[in-house]
């Protein structure tokens, strides 16, 4: 089977992957179904390792990795968000809220597979792996911080019917308030270091590629401040041993803070994460 | 079918009655038994607190009348349980009705889950005495499916449906792990004791009692494996406790919303479940206004409950049709056991196979010896079928006997005979 072929075979097979594990979460979610529950934890991780081997593929095939075009980076997104799930579903061990959060990678991966191009022509620069692991590190950051919003979310929405007395399909669906609490937490954490981790590599990899670098680069003073605020109030929380309503909208707050900040930078400043 | 069915319930007699006729497992025993020699082919006795039935096949020389007139006897009950207090079925009414009651739905609340285990004890009970027949046995294993495809296929159990256990619930949905977590309850009375039961079967860490009477709190702690708090020291309690049961009756106040929100700020804002049971409320209202302060008096658990109970009731339509769809099976099933449509598909059943044996081997014989094929398997058939043939044809004789209605099911069973006729592997 030639390479090329098989690309195209898993362009397809992938998108229909997440769909099949969405139903599986949705029929999990809405029924009764007592054997659904073990097989869809399983059938996300076949996706998982299925969505590796398409990325890995397409790397080898075009000469670098899928980040250069706002397509290629919807797949990488949509990878993101379903390990990020996982790693949140296997640690908590609760998955009753993956049909939604996986509906975001099923969107993602669908737009992606629909309108992705095989470019195999791109500026020299962007051929880098390093510039790979960076922009992958900064999805999974991305993704963990927003899951970690949509968690707090869900958790003031189960606090306020809790606190009201008026008890709807929240309350008889989705798992107790100090679960819910401990995902955003948990998401946040993550999200944090790999966002971290992406400044690291990008801190110490931009020197080589552009010759017109300057660490008081705007972007770059931009994004250490946010970084260094958001550290300061994760050890403030964990300091001041705050519980409850008051971090998750907090955790929602500072999501959209960075979220805000880095759409203002990228698009009124003009630097280095300009591409094609 | 001769299947008769009579039953005291709380559709029938009060609980007074209900009490006096409550077997154990040991009186069950004895009255299967006693069911038994005086010539009832199968027996199965249903005994709570809520309902004792029996259900007979082959009633021997007894009507339903002498049933129920040597049940009420076996305990000695005073003339006070009378033939009024009972009722009864027969047949398919009786198939449906068991059905129905291990479904749950005919318990005094709906979706009753523990009937069923009470079914399963009263069919062990009937197995250890001999009592079952091919009648009974399959009518008690349909009752258990039923009870499982409407726990599985309905929400008809979902939900708590008293103050206690939507107090529980409730606690679910706020903490993680209940072992991890500590209870405290103030003052005594059955729905708060009742309460911290429940938490306690959950598996909840710890548990404080507090009284105004330090005898009481001790007495409650002893049962509960407890530990003792003042009941001036409440404030002091709370610090290191999760969820909070008020049981105390008469004003003042036992928890002011001050006195909350001092507490909340010493145990860092971790949330608190009250749980108010008090008539009058214990917990001054404006307490639930506090961050991370989670306040249920009675009336907002009474309306969990109603709502709950709303939920069972949709469900019934469903349950009901599972009840209908595998009351029709059991029946389906009896009128197999049969003695001629049992011959004539057997008869068929082997046919089937000779023929098929006899097409398949065809071309190892020459043209004209295959008519002597034909007879040679024709007369091994004939053979193998005559003598059970015949056996039957004289159980027809009594066709409702426990004898005869064994034979056909065992029969159907060894060579695969389903209801059309079609072998089971096929």
């Amino acid at each position: 089977m030639d390479m090329k072929f098989f690309a195209g075979l898993l362009q397809v097979l992938v998108p229909c992957l997440y769909a099949a594990a969405v139903a599986l979460y949705a029929v999990s979610f809405f029924g009764k179904t007592p054997g659904v529950d073990r097989a869809k934890s399983f059938l996300l991780l076949a996706t998982i390792a299925v969505h590796v081997v398409y990325l890995v593929i397409r790397t080898i095939l075009f000469d670098h990795p899928p980040i250069t075009t706002v397509f290629e980076i919807m797949t990488i997104l949509a990878f993101s968000i379903a390990v990020a799930y996982l790693y949140i579903e296997k640690r908590t061990r609760t998955g009753s809220t993956g049909f939604i959060i996986l509906s975001l990678a099923l969107l993602f991966q669908t737009i992606s597979s629909l309108f992705i191009r095989d470019l195999t022509e791109i500026p020299e620069y962007l051929h880098s792996l390093v510039l790979g692991f960076h922009v992958s590190a900064a999805l999974l950051g991305y993704t963990a911080i927003s899951l970690s919003a949509a968690y707090g979310l869900l958790y003031l929405m189960l606090y306020h019917e809790i606190k009201s007395s008026r008890l709807g399909v929240v309350y008889t669906r989705l798992p107790n308030l100090e679960t819910l609490e401990t995902m955003s937490h948990k998401a946040e954490a993550f999200g944090f270091v790999a966002l971290s981790v992406a400044i690291v590599i990008g801190v110490v990899w931009l020197p080589r590629v552009f010759a017109q670098f300057s660490y008081w680069d705007p972007k770059l003073v931009g994004t250490l401040v946010i970084w260094a605020l958001y550290a300061v109030g994760l050890f403030a929380k964990r300091l001041l041993g705050w519980q409850g309503r008051k971090t998750m909208l907090i955790a929602i707050v500072a999501f959209a803070i960075v979220v805000v900040s880095m759409m203002v930078i990228n698009r009124y400043l003009s630097g280095f994460h300009t591409f094609h | 079918m001769n299947l008769v069915q009579i039953g005291i319930s709380h559709h029938t007699a009060p609980v007074e009655v209900r009490e006096k006729m409550w077997l154990s497992a040991d009186e069950v025993r004895e009255a299967l038994r006693g069911f038994k020699s005086r010539g009832v082919g199968e027996c199965v006795l249903i005994s709570t607190c809520n309902r004792t039935e029996l259900y007979a096949v082959g009633a021997g020389d007894g009507t339903a009348d002498s049933l129920r007139r040597f049940l009420t006897e076996t305990k000695d009950t005073g003339g006070e349980v009378q033939a009024g207090h009972f009722a009864g079925a027969t047949d398919a009414e009786a198939v449906s009705h068991l059905f129905a009651v291990a479904a749950g739905i005919d318990s005094m609340i709906i979706g009753d889950i523990q009937i069923l285990g009470q079914v399963k004890e009263a069919f062990a009970l009937s197995q250890e005495t001999d009592a079952l027949g091919p009648v009974t046995n399959r009518l008690m294993q349909a009752a258990l499916h039923v009870g499982k495809r409407v726990r599985t296929e309905t929400s008809i159990c979902e939900g708590a449906v008293s103050v206690s256990y939507a107090a529980v619930e409730l606690a679910g949905k706020i903490f993680a792990d209940l072992s991890k977590k500590t209870a405290l309850l103030i003052g005594a009375g059955e729905t708060g004791e009742l309460t911290l039961k429940h938490l306690s079967s959950k598996g909840i860490g710890q548990i404080k009692i507090v009284n105004r009477t330090r005898e009481k709190a001790e007495s409650l702690a002893a049962a509960f494996g407890a530990t003792v708090a003042e009941f001036d020291a409440r404030f002091d309690a709370l610090r290191g406790v999760d969820i909070v049961i008020t049981s105390v009756s008469g004003p003042p106040h036992v928890l002011s919303a001050a006195d909350l929100h001092r507490v909340m700020k010493q145990r860092a804002n971790q949330p608190l479940f009250i749980i108010d049971i008090g008539v009058p409320r214990n917990v001054e209202p404006a307490a639930r206004k506090i961050d991370n302060v989670f306040l249920y008096d009675i009336d907002a658990l009474g309306a969990i409950v109603d709502r709950n109970l709303g939920k069972r009731k949709a469900e019934l339509p469903l349950a009901e049709t599972i009840v209908r769809e595998e009351t029709a099976a059991f029946l389906d099933w009896y009128n197999s056991l049969q003695v001629a449509p049992t011959i004539t598909e057997f008869r068929d059943a082997l046919e089937a196979i000779r023929r098929e044996e006899v097409e398949r081997n065809a071309n190892r014989f020459r043209p004209e010896d295959r008519e002597l094929l034909d007879i040679v398997t024709k007369r091994i058939v004939n053979k193998i079928l005559h003598t059970p043939t015949s056996v039957l044809k004289q159980s027809a004789e009594d066709p409702a006997s426990t004898r005869t209605l064994l034979r056909i099911d065992v029969l159907r069973e060894l060579f695969g005979i389903s209801r059309n006729g079609r072998a089971k592997h096929e």
